[in-house]
């Protein structure tokens, strides 16, 4: 048992750290969404692989420098954003009466429209460019797959990357969020918004910020995940989101920071877990850890401390 | 909005209708094919019904029969509950004397259940489970199992000197039999299998099954899933920085692999039946059809579906003039060195699997090279 | 009147008329569609009790499906157990199963009970497909007898639709009952809110518990249908997408509505048949029609309650006491 904590054990946290990283990127934007709405947008993964998409597309015709690669997906986030916000949220925030807006009225049956959006946006893309994985031209690939040899242990360059773009990206939504107007009318809104309505923010022009944010930043997470990872594919989407999900579920629904502190500590015990019980039953590790702390810490690790409703 | 509905009315109404085209004249045979053409299989699907149309043109234009074959095809998205459905669909319909398919093994079984209960051929390009032509004499396949394939590999291996090796399979039904055939022969064999770890389908994270298997030290390392899967394993192990050799399944034989994989494909061997590269006249002239017509590489997937529309087209011809299933399956069962794309093809009689020779490769410099 | 008449005409065409069609068009095809249908119904109706009538949303309905489907194969090919015992002790299984669920996770609010019964539901999926010594994992069971409980032949197709179409009957039966009686109400009031019903007096947990193992007994009893019409079982066919596709049945249905739930599970089971003729795009087009469904019928086809009520509940519920605690949604 103890012969287990070696060299290859460190390796095994550092495996299983990036993961983490990969579910936390796709946590953010997820997390961001939720918070304002306060509705589970099941359209996020395929923007996640729209993002890929995008930026396959950009490197195949345009080639262009990764700078203006990354500004390239960030727009087509966006814009696929502001799309998936008109097509499946928009049409339910049309009920204004009292009693919905004080429950939160912007959410409706949303969960539902914005699952069919996501089986619509898979198989058109499917249909596009078939199922299968993409092939990436190798410049770029490699520049994420390099491998960095340190001592006995091994790094790839796509890990920096990611984890570069964590913190980028998670430091610069906190900085939106608290240093801009724009940040001030989404946590408004957040924390309610038939108040922000009273106080003269623009609710829906907020809503729309929101799902710009989040999903340029889950457009940029496909791109750099797909690259690190070589893999880009429809149903790409699907199990990073679930995990996030469930990251975001422990950390407390509308805590940024516990959605990624929540994500990495996924990605460590699942790394450790396939140590132990081989990577069939590494997967249960997530819902395991998702069931015991939402039976013992009813509203997430980092949620507020609040009553039962 | 309104072609939708009209579309959906349209469709509607010919489901009732369907059965009536049963009672028309023998004037061609049908075959019924099931597939994936949508959903998350769908590139197999779409290999399989290429390889289909090119064949039976063939076929057809070399005015074989008097009368022309036709394939109907289905998609099922190789699930359950569609290909079940398909299979009533197809012994619904009294002119299709033998069915094609399905993709993979679990929906194969499904549908085989209602052909085995009714009595109609049923020839799988590709479902490997063990139980597949246990179900009835009624299921053929031309796809190698894994009891074929794992000793031949495990022999391999041992000519190379490999003492320890560790598996690494997908979880279903396909990688259970990878597993256990191999690990069977290669014990058999005085091997020792260092370490085995199923991944479940749809992921695609492999390093920490690679760092843990690099912590057993074998002398090689096989591999059996498809080449998705197979391409971000390499790449993963790539970056890892371990170099311990890979073996792998024939089902990594696909040109793409190299391309995904890039240099982390470099130096893998693997076996397999099907060869685009090979010189034979016949894979020669496949291949390049297959090009010309879709404009991509043919893999393994796509000339065992060629096969196996050809073996059963054989099938048909010697049953003629009474093409009945009763009588294509007696005929399937007799198929014997069949020379396809995949091999030389003889159908047991008894267990109806198939038997083939199987060639040895390389990737070297972006390339799968024959050794030997 | 029309309460006479209803189940009259249900049970005239259930028994009379569509089985007579079906023999008469002598398709198996169609026997097939009929037969999956009615079990969708069942599971549709079952879910319909959780989520349209008690109001708790569940994303792992498939889990209970499948615990009921391996049930009976294990039970049928292992121990040779009759179809007339493995049927109803696939449903008891089942709902011990809900009942163990249950016990922690009803005390859960809102969105967090729809999170951890997805949990559940992919637990249950990964021990399915990894325990390979028990369940032979993704090798699947085959071999399962076909219906003949006590000796009766049913395999027929005619003779396995009456006994599916019996036993939906009985489920929707029950449900019918369960629903429109005062225990339905209490459920109601539970759905409307949990805490006003708890202080009026109504045993809150409990209730819900009760109402989550009759549900998850009459899933097991679909599984134990679809395993003996089948004849062979597999992990995948019990994954999150099969509790989704009850989910939307119940929901373009129309959340809390029996006839509801029955035409939703109708719909989202023929039209993907029905769209064979359009080929390749027909799962797109399903995506499109639930897309459309949702945006112009939010109560669903036969809404009791509007879908969008309930979820803006559920959501509603989860967010508020948060909001008042703390000032801002991110620190």
């Amino acid at each position: 048992m103890f012969d287990r904590f070696d060299i290859f054990f460190v390796q095994q946290l550092i495996n299983g750290f990036s993961v983490g990283l990969v579910y936390a990127l796709v946590a953010i934007g997820f997390t961001l969404i939720f918070g304002v709405l306060n509705v589970v947008n099941f359209a996020h993964g395929e923007i996640y692989m729209i993002g890929a998409y995008a930026g396959l597309l950009a490197i195949i015709f345009l080639a262009p420098p990764w700078v203006a690669l990354l500004l390239l997906v960030l727009a087509a986030g966006i814009a696929a954003g502001i799309a998936l916000e008109r097509a499946a949220f928009k049409p339910f925030r049309r009920f204004r009466d009292e009693a919905s807006l004080k429950s939160k009225a912007m959410r409706e049956s949303t969960l539902l429209s914005s699952l069919a959006i996501s089986i619509v946006v898979r198989e058109t893309v499917e249909k596009i460019f078939g199922a299968d994985m993409q092939a990436i031209p190798r410049a770029y690939a490699d520049a994420m797959q390099e491998p960095i040899s340190l001592g006995e242990l091994a790094i790839a360059s796509g890990q920096i990357a990611i984890l570069a773009a964590a913190v980028v990206m998670f430091a610069s939504l906190q900085w939106i969020l608290k240093r801009t107007d724009i940040g001030l009318c989404i946590r408004a809104v957040a924390a309610n918004p038939l108040g922000a309505q009273y106080v003269g923010v623009h609710v829906d022009r907020t809503v729309i910020a929101t799902f710009a944010i989040g999903s340029g930043m889950g457009a940029v997470a496909g791109l750099l995940i797909g690259l690190y990872q070589g893999t880009i594919f429809p149903a790409m989407g699907f199990a990073p989101g679930v995990k996030a999900f469930v990251a975001m579920v422990m950390g407390g629904l509308n805590s940024i920071p516990g959605a990624v502190i929540c994500a990495i500590v996924l990605g460590l015990a699942e790394a450790v877990a396939t140590e132990f019980f081989g990577q069939g039953w590494a997967d249960l590790v997530a819902y395991v850890f998702l069931v015991l702390t939402l039976v013992f810490f009813p509203t997430g690790l980092f949620g507020a401390g609040r009553e039962r409703v | 909005m309104t072609t939708t509905r009209r579309s959906l009315l349209a469709a509607t109404a010919m489901v009732p209708f369907a059965a009536q085209h049963a009672r028309a004249q023998p004037r061609r045979i049908l075959i019924g094919y099931q597939l994936p053409l949508t959903g998350e299989f769908s590139q197999y699907g779409e290999r399989f019904r290429n390889s289909a149309l090119m064949a039976l043109e063939a076929f057809n234009r070399a005015g074989r029969l008097p009368v022309p074959v036709e394939i109907v095809f289905e998609d099922t998205r190789s699930d359950p509950r569609e290909a079940v459905a398909v299979a009533r669909k197809f012994v619904d319909n009294r002119e299709i004397v033998a069915v094609l398919g399905d993709f993979s093994s679990s929906a194969s079984i499904q549908a085989g259940r209602v052909y085995a209960e009714v009595g109609m051929p049923q020839l799988s390009q590709t479902a490997s489970h063990p139980d597949f032509v246990k179900i009835s004499p009624w299921q053929f396949r031309n796809i190698t199992t894994q009891a074929y394939e794992g000793p031949r590999v495990a022999e391999w291996m041992r000519e190379n000197g490999v003492r320890r090796v560790a598996v690494v399979a997908i979880q279903n039904d396909w990688g259970q039999s990878v597993v256990s055939n191999f690990a069977e022969a290669f014990r058999a064999g005085g091997g020792e299998v260092v370490a085995t770890q199923f991944f479940n389908p749809g992921n695609r994270e492999f390093r920490a099954i690679l760092t843990e298997i690099a912590r057993a030290r074998p002398d090689a390392i096989y591999i059996g899933m498809f080449y998705e899967d197979g391409a971000a394993f390499l790449q993963q192990r790539r970056q890892l920085n371990i170099r311990i050799p890979v073996y792998a399944t024939s089902s990594l034989y696909e040109p793409k692999l190299v391309e995904l994989a890039g240099a982390g494909a470099e130096g893998i061997f693997l076996s397999t039946t099907f060869m685009s590269t090979s010189p034979e006249p016949h894979v020669r002239a496949f291949v390049e059809e297959y090009r010309r017509r879709f404009g991509s590489e043919p893999n393994m997937f796509s000339a065992q579906a060629f096969d196996a529309v050809n073996i059963l087209l054989e099938a048909i011809v010697r049953a003629w003039p009474e093409v009945t299933r009763a009588r294509v399956r007696e005929e399937l069962a007799k198929t014997r060195d069949f020379p396809g794309v995949t091999g030389v093809t003889t159908f047991d009689p008894e267990t109806r699997e198939p038997a083939k020779t199987l060639a040895r490769m390389r990737i070297e410099n972006g390339q799968f090279v024959l050794l030997r | 009147m029309r309460g006479a008449l209803a189940p009259l005409a249900v049970a005239a065409v259930l028994f009379a008329i569509l089985p007579m069609g079906l023999s008469m068009a002598g398709s198996g095809y169609l026997f097939r569609l009929a037969d999956v249908t009615l079990i969708f119904c069942i599971l549709s109706l079952s879910m319909q009790l959780i989520t349209g009538v008690a109001g708790l949303l569940t994303l792992g309905h498939a889990a209970f499906y499948g615990i009921g489907a391996y049930t009976a194969a294990i039970l049928s090919t292992r121990v040779g157990l009759d179809a007339g015992l493995t049927i109803p002790v696939a449903g008891l299984v089942s709902a011990l199963f809900g009942v163990l669920i249950a016990l922690p996770t009803m005390r859960l609010v809102s969105i967090y009970f729809a999170v951890a019964t997805l949990g559940l539901g992919e637990m249950i999926y990964v021990t399915l497909l990894n325990w390979v010594s028990f369940t032979r994992g993704p090798l699947g069971i085959g071999d399962i007898p076909p219906l003949r409980p006590f000796g009766f032949d049913l395999s027929s197709p005619l003779g396995t639709y009456f006994l599916i179409a019996a036993l939906a009957v009985l489920s929707l039966l029950i449900v019918h009952r369960i629903a429109h009686s005062y225990y339905g109400n209490a459920l109601r009031a539970l759905r409307e809110d949990d805490q006003c019903a708890d202080a009026m007096g109504l045993p809150v947990v409990r209730l819900k518990i009760e109402v989550f193992a009759i549900a998850t007994f009459l899933a097991g009893i679909a599984g134990a249908l679809w395993a003996h019409t089948t004849g062979y079982v597999n992990p995948a066919d019990f994954r999150f997408a099969e509790s989704i596709l009850i989910l939307a049945m119940v929901v373009v249905g129309g959340l809390g509505s029996i006839p509801g739930a029955i035409v939703g599970a109708a719909l989202l089971i023929l039209l993907p048949e029905a769209l064979r003729a359009i080929g390749e795009v027909r799962i797109l087009a399903v995506g499109l029609i639930m897309f459309l469904c949702i945006l112009f019928l939010p109560k669903g086809l036969f809404g009791e309650v509007a879908a969008l009520d309930l979820v803006r509940r559920q959501f509603g519920a989860a967010w508020r006491g948060g909001s008042a605690a703390r000032p801002l949604g991110w620190r």
